[in-house]
């Protein structure tokens, strides 16, 4: 039986095995999204004929004895930055509603049909992906399905929680800063942002050109693993794209994680953080019997490197904008947007410049290492409309913008990093992140899945179950 | 490390006078705002200044012709 937990892959299978038709699970999806969506707001656009006539598309080529592909009539949606044929691409703002459609698939929709999957959906998101909560004005924010008082996380924030909630098994997100892992932990799913240039983003909406990676977010790694793999690879309508072929991970997972080299990262990352979320670590680090910790340098630094260099680009794209619309922009990224106008060129270039050097530091680290742990999140999910500041530590932070605080130092120098689930009964969801040298998918995902087994598995019910119903 | 001195101070003016410079009228009810964010990215530029990195460490970004 298909149902709100039946995973991707389970799902391909029965496809692909005609135990059931690709036209059934879809109108499942659909059926669940139109039950669940209402209370949770993680869709802006459902594609509901076009994806019941997609999937027929699945089927006769079935009955035809076509290969329809790995992920043959598995749902997915993608948040409403990817370009969808047809459609027009909101990135999450009233400016861009007044579009034309898409003429094309981003490249990273496009693999996934090819594939297979049927696309569902478009999902909500901060207004130009920038931001980590997705309380979006435009749109209205998006509630964790873990408690619907509380963001999801952003910016993927409709792409994590129409995972968790079991709408559809698979999504595509992008993360800057942090933005598919942040809202991964905070809803309790997996959650990949592969190396940098890794994954194509054309036809992808930009934050900023420096740090934009697409990845997928789903309920287990084998599932995430073969997204990632469908969506890999080079791609010349993108120009940061790499030129290395990309090998397959899906068959690399069983390996565990023997002969991998881990290590806990401390300082940077194990400050100005709830003694859950360091506790989330250790249970990982028990888990995999790691003890040994290790620290990168400047981080902080690097952190703010990376928040200059968003802020310039992002300032960058949006100026004109910004000069003849300003009031059309979600408050929430407006101010942001114009302040950074407002920096002078300088602090861009040194903040490439650390960039670099930083990139070289965490090389050093990565010769005694192979793979590194750290929380995703300082916390869990706030509720909806928290505080601008939050104490913590002695230390007053931004409440919104610290989520970021232990992501950004690896999208800024374009590590792949898993984001794992760790959900405590009776507590909401926290993350562990699993950086990994460039390129080196299979082995975050390796060890990805090892702790899925132990210690994801034996709080499944907790971590990926639904519930029923919605206030 | 490089001596940045005092922590830069944004006013609602400062905003109103930078703007103009890059052709943006931002509105007298957002200026507080922008201020203040504004103020935290200078903080965020300060953290990066008074790292002082080797004379031969280039921008990361790479154009190949």
């Amino acid at each position: 039986m298909i149902d709100a937990a039946t995973s991707a892959l389970e799902i391909a299978a029965a496809v692909r095995a005609g135990k059931i038709r690709a036209r059934e699970v879809v109108a499942g999806a659909l059926a669940r999204i139109a039950e669940r969506d209402g209370a949770l707001n993680a869709f802006t656009l459902v594609l509901s004929e076009h994806a019941l006539a997609d999937a027929e598309t699945i089927d006769r080529r079935l009955a035809q004895g076509q290969d329809p592909g790995p992920l043959a009539g598995v749902p997915f949606a993608v948040k409403n930055l990817f370009d969808v044929a047809g459609v027009t691409t909101l990135a999450g703002s009233k400016i861009n509603a007044d579009r034309a459609p898409a003429a094309r698939d981003a490249t990273a929709v496009g693999r996934m049909r090819g594939s297979g999957a049927v696309l569902v959906g478009a999902l909500n998101m901060d207004e130009y992906a920038y931001g980590f909560s997705t309380e979006n004005t435009h749109y209205g924010p998006t509630r964790n399905p873990h408690d619907p008082s509380r963001i999801a996380g952003g910016s993927s924030g409709g792409s994590a929680a129409a995972v968790a909630a079991g709408m559809v098994p698979l999504t595509l997100g992008t993360d800057t800063n942090g933005s598919i892992r942040v809202p991964s932990a905070l809803c309790g799913v997996f959650g990949l942002k592969p190396t940098f240039g890794r994954v194509s983003r054309a036809g992808v909406a930009p934050l900023a050109w420096s740090f934009d990676h697409v990845g997928p977010l789903a309920r287990s790694v084998a599932d995430l693993a073969g997204a990632f793999d469908s969506i890999a690879g080079p791609d010349p309508l993108d120009p940061v794209c790499s030129t290395r072929p990309a090998g397959p991970c899906s068959g690399e997972l069983a390996r565990g994680v023997d002969g991998l080299r881990l290590a806990i990262l401390g300082g940077h990352f194990a400050r100005l953080a709830t003694d859950d979320a360091l506790g989330a670590v250790a249970r990982v680090a028990r888990a995999l019997g790691v003890s040994r910790e290790v620290t990168l340098p400047e981080v902080h630094r690097a952190r703010a490197a990376a928040g200059v260099i968003t802020a310039c680009e992002a300032a960058t794209i949006h100026l004109d904008n910004l000069r003849t619309r300003a009031a059309d922009f979600d408050p929430m990224t407006r101010d942001r947007l114009l302040a950074a106008t407002l920096l002078p060129a300088s602090a861009y270039v040194r903040a490439q410049r650390l960039r670099a050097w930083f990139r070289d530091r965490v090389a050093e680290v990565f010769r005694d290492a192979d793979v590194l742990l750290a929380p995703t999140t300082p916390w869990t999910a706030p509720v909806i409309g928290a505080p601008w500041n939050t104490r913590i530590g002695g230390v007053d932070v931004p409440t919104r913008g610290h989520l970021g605080a232990f992501t950004q130092p690896f999208s800024f120098v374009g590590l792949p990093v898993v984001s794992v689930p760790i959900v405590i009964p009776g507590s909401l969801p926290l993350g562990v992140q699993l950086i990994g040298r460039p390129f080196e998918e299979a082995a975050v995902l390796r060890v990805a899945a090892q702790l899925e087994a132990e210690v994801c598995n034996s709080l499944h019910r907790t971590a990926h179950s639904v519930p029923r119903s919605y206030p | 490390m490089a001596d940045t001195g005092e922590p830069v101070r944004v006013t609602e003016s400062d905003v109103e006078r930078l703007a103009a410079q890059v052709g943006l009228a931002i509105a007298p009810e957002s200026r507080a705002a922008v201020a203040q964010h504004l103020t935290a990215l200078l903080a965020a530029v300060r953290l990066i200044d008074e790292l002082t990195l080797p004379g031969a460490t280039e921008p990361a970004p790479r154009f190949e012709p």
